[in-house]
């Protein structure tokens, strides 16, 4: 596992030799045990960098947001921003790399890998052992293949795979590809596999395969998926916090459409609202059916989306289904590679074409 | 949109065909005096693969029972490549309905060139076939008129 020193020093040499201007990445927030993202920019900041499984977030959401404020400012740069990524935050990295958004030269990754484990899950947490009183707990850290949690007064040690993040047991690629820097090391399949008896580790898509296995009927999927949809309130948490929702304009929210001073009340008024904001069963259904095709061939899987949902709408489902679907039938993997052609704008001969006529 | 008890169920299908091939294939359908369910209602597109999922889902969500996108042959393409990615992007669309549990049969894709005018009265006759026992479409449709 990574010692969190390594990673400081690395981050502070990078900051004292300016060849970045800052540095994105996690440290202790005011809860308690939870890691919070931060950008640094001085040296001596760096000492505040942490790495634990409570580092959840998706980095690359705050490469997104430095670029957009960039933008506003008018403010040029020659110089690279760092930023830490797991092996789903540089897959989301070079995905922004891929659709132009975000340039190689313009970030420096410090890539960590998750070896053989995966961040925590929070709602996994509550019920996971006995006497645990999450709110309790001041820190967790990597211990093999467990967390290690610890109170004031005491400490657990927990079997990683039974609380770890759904994506993080489904993980394929937990060492990232692309970095200028790697912190930990690519870990051997049989480590990550664990032993039969203890897996740490699940199949891909299994989450996906348990759902359909549940529910294998038409009837069945739309009686689970209506009353999901039913549940939302349409707070955007999700979009928000996706790194691939860079749209400034979202065809999704009207509010998001750009006035400038010379927009008239007859423009507004004529602008096409594809679907509503009102959280009703069938703008709710439409607003997440078109994120997941709008994610299809991007998302990345760092299940952000699903950990910041309020009311727990599974949304990890969908965009596993849609990343399955492009796997088997097109052989395609988000996040792979830069130069690849992107999932909808490429074809091939044998696409599957038996369904229609 | 109320159904009138007293009329039988007529499903009704928003169909998109491609300017170039399918449209042109309603058209030959029309002029041959092949008769066909009068079910679907035409919207021209440029081309199939300008059909953007949104287009799909608005149709549902506004009260369709069945939407068709048409589109040339392979290889038949006006744009050389726009039914290529219309049918890699309708496929998600297609697998993305179904796995909310919207029916099957709902949503169909057809490739209809311009000289096959029987073709086309086929495909709308069996779509009509298969809507028609589905009953209307109320999943996706919204409570706004």
């Amino acid at each position: 596992m990574i010692d969190p020193e390594e990673l400081r020093t690395r981050a502070r040499d990078l900051l004292e030799g300016g060849q970045v201007r800052a540095v994105i990445g996690y440290r202790r927030g005011s809860r308690g045990w939870a890691a919070e993202p931060v950008v640094i920019t001085r040296p001596e900041e760096a000492q505040d960098l942490v790495w634990d499984p409570s580092c959840v977030h998706n980095l690359a959401l705050y490469l997104v947001q430095d670029r957009r404020r960039r933008g506003a400012l008018r403010e040029s740069t020659d110089r690279p921003i760092g930023i830490l990524a797991k092996g789903c935050d540089a897959r989301a990295i070079v995905v922004l790399m891929q659709e132009n958004y975000v340039q190689r030269d313009e970030v420096y990754i410090i890539g960590l890998s998750c070896e053989s484990s995966g961040m925590l899950d929070e709602r996994k947490l509550a019920g996971a052992a006995e006497g645990i009183d999450p709110q309790a707990l001041e820190a967790v850290d990597f211990e093999g293949d467990a967390f290690v949690l610890s109170s004031q007064h005491q400490q657990w040690r927990l079997p990683a795979a039974g609380v770890m993040a759904e994506r993080c047991l489904e993980c394929r690629n937990p060492c990232p590809k692309v970095h200028d820097t790697l912190l930990g090391k690519e870990p051997r399949e049989q480590e990550r596999r664990g032993t039969a008896s203890a897996p740490t580790m699940s199949d891909p898509f299994a989450e996906l395969q348990r759902f359909e296995q549940t529910a294998d009927s038409a009837a069945a999927r739309w009686d689970f998926w209506s009353r999901q949809f039913d549940r939302c309130i349409r707070c955007f948490a999700c979009r928000s916090v996706c790194p691939m929702c860079y749209c400034e304009e979202c065809m999704v929210d009207s509010i998001s459409f750009t006035v400038t001073p010379d927009t008239t009340a007859q423009e507004k008024a004529n602008r096409l609202r594809w679907i509503e904001r009102s959280a009703s069963r069938s703008d709710n259904i439409g607003y997440h059916l078109t994120r997941a095709l709008h994610l299809a061939g991007r998302c990345i899987d760092c299940g952000e989306c699903e950990r910041v949902c309020p009311v727990r709408i599974p949304l990890r489902l969908l965009n596993t289904k849609m990343e399955r679907e492009s796997r088997e039938r097109f052989g395609y993997e988000p996040g792979a590679s830069v130069e690849v052609a992107a999932l909808l704008a490429s074809f091939r001969d044998d696409d599957p074409n038996d369904f229609i006529r | 949109m109320a159904e009138d008890p007293k009329t039988p169920y007529e499903p009704r299908i928003v169909a998109f065909l491609c300017k170039w091939c399918s449209s042109a294939g309603s058209d030959l359908a029309g002029v041959s005096r092949i008769q066909y369910p009068a079910n679907a209602t035409p919207i021209t597109v440029p081309c199939s693969g300008s059909v953007s999922p949104q287009y799909i889902l608005t149709a549902f969500r506004k009260g369709a029972d069945g939407v068709l996108v048409s589109g040339c042959h392979l290889g038949d393409c006006h744009y050389l490549e726009g039914n290529y990615l219309a049918r890699r992007k309708l496929f998600l669309v297609k697998e993305l309905l179904e796995f909310i549990g919207l029916e099957p049969e709902r949503f169909r894709m057809s490739w209809v060139s311009a000289a096959e005018g029987a073709k086309f009265a086929q495909v709308i006759t069996d779509f009509v076939a298969d809507l028609r026992p589905l009953g209307p479409q109320d999943k996706l449709q919204g409570q706004r008129p």
